[in-house]
């Protein structure tokens, strides 16, 4: 189909008899979906990619919400309105290609499309695509590395930490395509001069009466709510199901009153899972000179404290603490606020917050995080002691 | 009422005196002490909180530099926590506003194992730990 370029400076075009017209392209139910979408992403990845422990559950919530919104978006690629429908815009790979070239091509071999061009559907098709793979790996991280939510379960942390490596990746990735699709949306909006972002607000396009039409197919609301609700629903009572499992290799008993006693005079109770056996003899064989001070315990009481320490070190446990912190710094092998681990988690605390009163020193684990004694030190139970640093 | 105030008086002096005076176990500790003070020392005439109180608030040499003193953690005011070298709280030492101390002999032995330790570098006699007892008894 050949037709006149839509030239910009090209004054002629509106009275070549070949007049825009607006044509409702975008369901209700698309539109939503599709600026919740943006919504969820920009805080999912502004919580990710900073990084801040504090919007942890935020960057859940944006995460979990996504997921709920691509279960529906899949619902009504079947079961939507002409253009939402999967079928309207699954174009063969030779097609997609075809139209990138014309792109970079001659201006006057572009098709007009009434709802997504061939690149611009393989970019929602990728978009989807990666979004439910961030899903899925960030469910994982989730169970392997934070021990929360329906895989916590099952999850180790080392599957955990793989996830979060492709998680990474499929952010950056994520970012690169949604460059891509903005370009392609300003880049069709100036060559068409239809207004494909108002579209997406309104629902109606401006579209030349050439251009390119899918079959008209009646939305099924009814039918994709239905099927909305009857996955969501169980799926929602199944994660909160295995969510509520013990999780895979965390600690669940508390702190021994003997060990609190003993081992929690100084400094907090530091939950065995935090170094290894080979620290824990290391310390106990050296109590009475014990970081400058002297902790020599009676036999009896320091055998108990070593089998229960033995017993439950972080060779016992899988947490996310249990495994960084089980390589030791050689250069101080007793000190597990000396391992790479540590100090990088906490490299962007300052060293007077340590100061602080309510929290005293780095020896003092559970006076920002509340879940210390039980060896999670989830991002959720930090808290860091807000007073002012003393002298 | 005014007829009851006498009442209230004698009460509160009661609980006042009771204050001032070692709960039951902390007792059995200081006798305990005491015992075997004049077991070793037929001549022994009781131990001294003011002799305590200058040990306890005086500054040592032969222990570590940081904890020259047994202030140095448990500060002066001793109604008050004190801090670990580790910046976690010491309980108050006064037996008035903390009747949980020196009710545990095995814990106050610990303690007096690992800090005359730490503060003189040797282990305290018997006579320097009950002074301290009875000094840290009476606030």
């Amino acid at each position: 189909m050949r037709r006149q370029h839509k030239d910009p400076t090209n004054s002629n075009d509106q009275s070549d008899g070949r007049a825009l017209r607006d044509v409702p392209v975008w369901d209700r139910a698309v539109r939503l979906f599709h600026w919740l979408v943006v919504a969820c992403v920009t805080v999912a990845m502004t919580t990710g990619l900073f990084q801040s422990k504090a919007w942890f559950d935020i960057h859940v919530i944006a995460g979990s919400a996504l997921t709920a919104l691509i279960v529906f978006r899949l619902i009504w690629g079947f079961a939507g309105s002409t253009y939402a429908r999967f079928s309207s815009f699954a174009y063969a790979p030779a097609t997609i290609l075809r139209e990138l070239r014309n792109l970079g091509g001659n201006a006057a071999q572009h098709n007009t499309y009434v709802g997504h061009n061939p690149p611009g559907a393989a970019m929602i098709f990728a978009l989807l695509f990666v979004l439910a793979l961030l899903a899925v790996t960030g469910v994982s991280v989730l169970g392997g590395v934070t021990k929360e939510g329906p895989l916590a379960p099952f999850a180790s942390f080392a599957f955990g930490q793989s996830a979060q490596l492709v998680h990474r990746v499929l952010a950056y990735g994520l970012l690169a395509l949604v460059a891509f699709h903005i370009s392609g949306v300003v880049l069709e909006s100036v060559r068409t001069r239809g207004g494909l972002i108002r579209a997406m607000v309104t629902g109606s396009k401006p579209v030349p009466d050439h251009a390119i039409r899918a079959p008209a197919t009646l939305a099924r609301p009814a039918l994709a709510g239905a099927l909305t609700f009857l996955i969501i629903g169980p799926s929602a009572l199944a994660i909160a199901h295995f969510a509520g499992l013990p999780p895979r290799g965390v600690p669940t008993a508390t702190l021994t009153a003997d060990y609190v006693k003993e081992c929690g005079s100084c400094h907090s109770a530091h939950h065995p899972s935090v170094a290894s056996r080979a620290t824990w003899s290391a310390v106990m064989a050296g109590l009475d000179d014990h970081f400058g001070d002297n902790a020599a315990l009676d036999q009896p009481v320091a055998d108990e404290i070593r089998s229960y320490l033995m017993a439950n070190a972080s060779e016992a446990w899988d947490t996310a603490a249990a495994n960084v912190l089980r390589a030791a710094n050689p250069q101080a092998p007793l000190r597990i606020t000396e391992t790479s681990a540590w100090k990088s988690i906490h490299a962007d605390i300052a060293a007077s917050t340590f100061k602080r009163t309510g929290v005293g020193s780095k020896a003092n684990c559970s006076n920002c995080h509340q879940d210390a004694a039980h060896g999670r030190f989830a991002p959720r139970g930090i808290s860091i002691p807000q007073e002012k640093t003393k002298q | 009422m005014i007829s009851r105030s006498p009442i209230i008086l004698a009460l509160l002096v009661a609980a006042t005196a009771a204050w001032a005076e070692p709960n039951a176990a902390q007792k059995i500790i200081f006798d305990q002490f005491a015992a075997q003070a004049k077991s070793g020392d037929p001549a022994f005439k009781g131990f001294s909180a003011e002799r305590g109180r200058d040990f306890f608030l005086g500054q040592h040499t032969g222990g570590k530099p940081d904890t020259a003193s047994c202030t140095s953690c448990h500060t002066k005011d001793l109604t008050k926590p004190g801090q670990t070298r580790a910046g976690k709280a010491i309980e108050p030492m006064a037996a008035s506003v903390n009747p949980k101390r020196f009710t545990d002999a095995a814990e106050v032995e610990k303690w007096f194992r690992r800090n005359c330790g730490d503060v003189l570098g040797r282990e305290c006699t018997l006579t320097e730990k009950g002074d301290v007892l009875a000094f840290l008894l009476s606030q």
